[in-house]
């Protein structure tokens, strides 16, 4: 596929992207969940784009270090855009650099949705399908046809979104520096991923209370009182209290810790569930 | 074969499934593909292939979406099969045989996951105020390595040896509630990811579109992609979407020029002059 034409970076510097994002479910966390794997793909590109400025760099590496998550399979066009996004900052000195971040975390939403119901519900489908109605018989071609199946599909769209993601990204955020409407850009992207953001707190962080208040028919959880006030409260709470830990200064291997100790003692004081 | 030699080819055909995620997430995992290779290691690989297929069928339900993962389906479907072609066994009751381990095996990842993959990703932050690639390159491979695979390569080989009886024995010694708080905990950790987002992105000005989000999602039942699909909407609305059309085209000093007379029409022009 045909790479837009750069000034620093060339389609040998964007395969590395490509192989290196195989990795990005392998350090996969529950703090910052694909963050090593992304911030290891983009490293060859960043290292040519900030040749010679630490500085720059140093910002580059901690922002992909953020927390990021996607389909696998799609990963490598928010990586083509971050890509070109990067280039673009190195280039221009007034480019805002928190919109790359704000338009990293504004796709992860509406890419994982179409991701994950195209790759788990219908590719693996098929290839589940396929595969296991030949190995029931014993036969090889089962595991062999699913992997195929299910990698080859998997393997172009890998492929071709880092190409895609890049194209777009250059041409698009060449088009915005130009008009000099990087700030509203910027701005609009905050809009969207932080809306992300707040709905992802919502679904993602689980804090339940389980434990019953009054007897018989009468008795209702914790969970659902405080759910009575706002629905969700409490994982946007316990968010926000670990948001104020951490702006206080709280070092990170404190607060982890004081998570686990949070859901241990819950677990046996039978408040939280 | 010697068990010994055995449980260390069970071991590696372990972390070569959780090695799917060094390898582009590429379903070496599911069960058609491990209890293929653990039924070749026992001597019957027609019979791991079709235990396979049971497998991959009754475990249909279980992929991971977004931040959830898999329950423990590697050592569960390794270890049963194993122990069903080793001992002769039916699939159901080799599969009960899994899954005590499979269980152990899912505890000592949540250990994992909150006590010890932490290290390299903070270890990491640190190596990015250096600007050291090198120690970020690490940190992503020994990360995920240290962590996750080869505890289950471990845990997977040793079970093996011990059996099944012995595993369930060990984890009726760890009390239920550090079970299910670490458990509980592995809920709680994504709210530190998105504090340290939030520090990150939100100021005054933007801060009400964190609560509007909330807001959509918790009252109105809106998906992420819902969320997005708005949040795309109104950033258009908020930016003036045509005005960003009109300026759309780049436009060099001297084009712009022209468009300004061709837009303004004589007389303004005129009028400049004077």
């Amino acid at each position: 596929m045909k790479m837009k034409s750069s000034k620093l970076l060339t389609k040998k510097d964007l395969r590395k992207t490509f192989w290196r994002s195989f990795t990005m479910e392998w350090a996969w966390n529950y703090e910052r969940q694909m963050n090593l794997g992304y911030t290891y793909s983009m490293i060859p590109a960043l290292k040519k784009i900030y040749k010679g400025n630490k500085e720059k760099l140093t910002d580059a590496y901690k922002r992909h270090l953020e927390f990021f998550n996607v389909t696998p399979w799609l990963s490598t066009f928010p990586l083509g855009i971050s890509i070109a996004m990067e280039e673009q900052n190195a280039l221009h000195p007034d480019f805002d650099d928190k919109s790359i971040n704000n338009i990293k975390v504004a796709l992860m939403g509406p890419l994982s949705g179409l991701g994950d119901s195209f790759f788990w519900g219908t590719l693996r489908v098929i290839a589940t399908g396929i595969g296991t109605s030949l190995a029931l018989q014993g036969n090889i071609l089962g595991p062999l046809l699913f992997l195929l199946i299910f990698n080859i599909p998997a393997l172009l769209a890998r492929y071709y979104g880092l190409y895609i993601g890049y194209n777009i990204g250059a041409s698009f955020i060449e088009k915005v520096q130009k008009t000099g409407l990087m700030d509203r850009l910027s701005y609009g992207a905050s809009v969207l991923g932080l809306g992300v953001v707040g709905a992802m707190v919502a679904t993602m962080v689980t804090v339940k209370m389980p434990l019953k208040i009054g007897s018989g028919a009468e008795a209702t959880s914790i969970t659902k009182i405080f759910d009575g006030i706002v629905p969700g409260i409490l994982p946007l709470l316990f968010t926000f209290f670990i948001y104020w830990l951490n702006s206080k200064g709280v070092k990170a291997q404190w607060i982890l810790l004081l998570i686990a100790a949070i859901g241990i003692f819950g677990a046996w004081s039978g408040i939280l569930g | 074969m010697n068990p010994v030699i055995t449980a260390i080819l069970l071991a590696l055909t372990a972390m070569l499934a959780n090695g799917e995620y060094f390898l582009g997430s590429s379903m070496l995992s599911r069960p058609l593909v491990t209890c293929t290779i653990a039924g070749l290691i026992m001597g019957n690989m027609t019979a791991g292939i079709i235990m396979g297929a049971t497998l991959e069928l009754a475990f249909i339900g279980s992929f991971s979406i977004g931040a959830s993962i898999p329950p423990e389906i590697i050592s569960g479907s390794i270890l049963g099969t194993a122990f069903a072609i080793g001992a002769g066994k039916s699939t159901a009751v080799a599969l009960t045989l899994g899954i005590p381990i499979a269980s152990l095996v899912l505890v000592i990842k949540n250990l994992c996951f909150i006590f010890v993959l932490p290290y390299f990703v903070h270890k990491a932050d640190r190596y990015a105020t250096e600007a050291n690639d090198k120690g970020l390159d690490r940190m992503n491979i020994l990360g995920g390595f240290f962590s996750i695979n080869l505890p289950i390569g471990l845990i997977v080989g040793i079970s093996f040896l011990l059996g099944s009886p012995m595993i369930k024995a060990f984890l009726a010694i760890i009390p239920k509630f550090v079970i299910d708080g670490l458990g509980i905990a592995t809920g709680l950790l994504p709210a530190y990811g998105f504090a340290l987002l939030m520090k990150l992105m939100i100021n005054k000005n933007n801060a009400v579109f964190f609560i509007l989000g909330f807001a959509l999602a918790v009252y109105l039942k809106v998906p992420v992609t819902g969320v997005a699909i708005f949040g795309a909407c109104l950033a258009l609305i908020l930016t003036g979407y045509a005005a960003f059309k009109g300026q759309n085209e780049p436009i060099t000093e001297n084009a712009s020029a022209n468009k300004d007379q061709n837009n303004k029409g004589g007389i303004d022009y005129e009028d400049e002059e004077f």
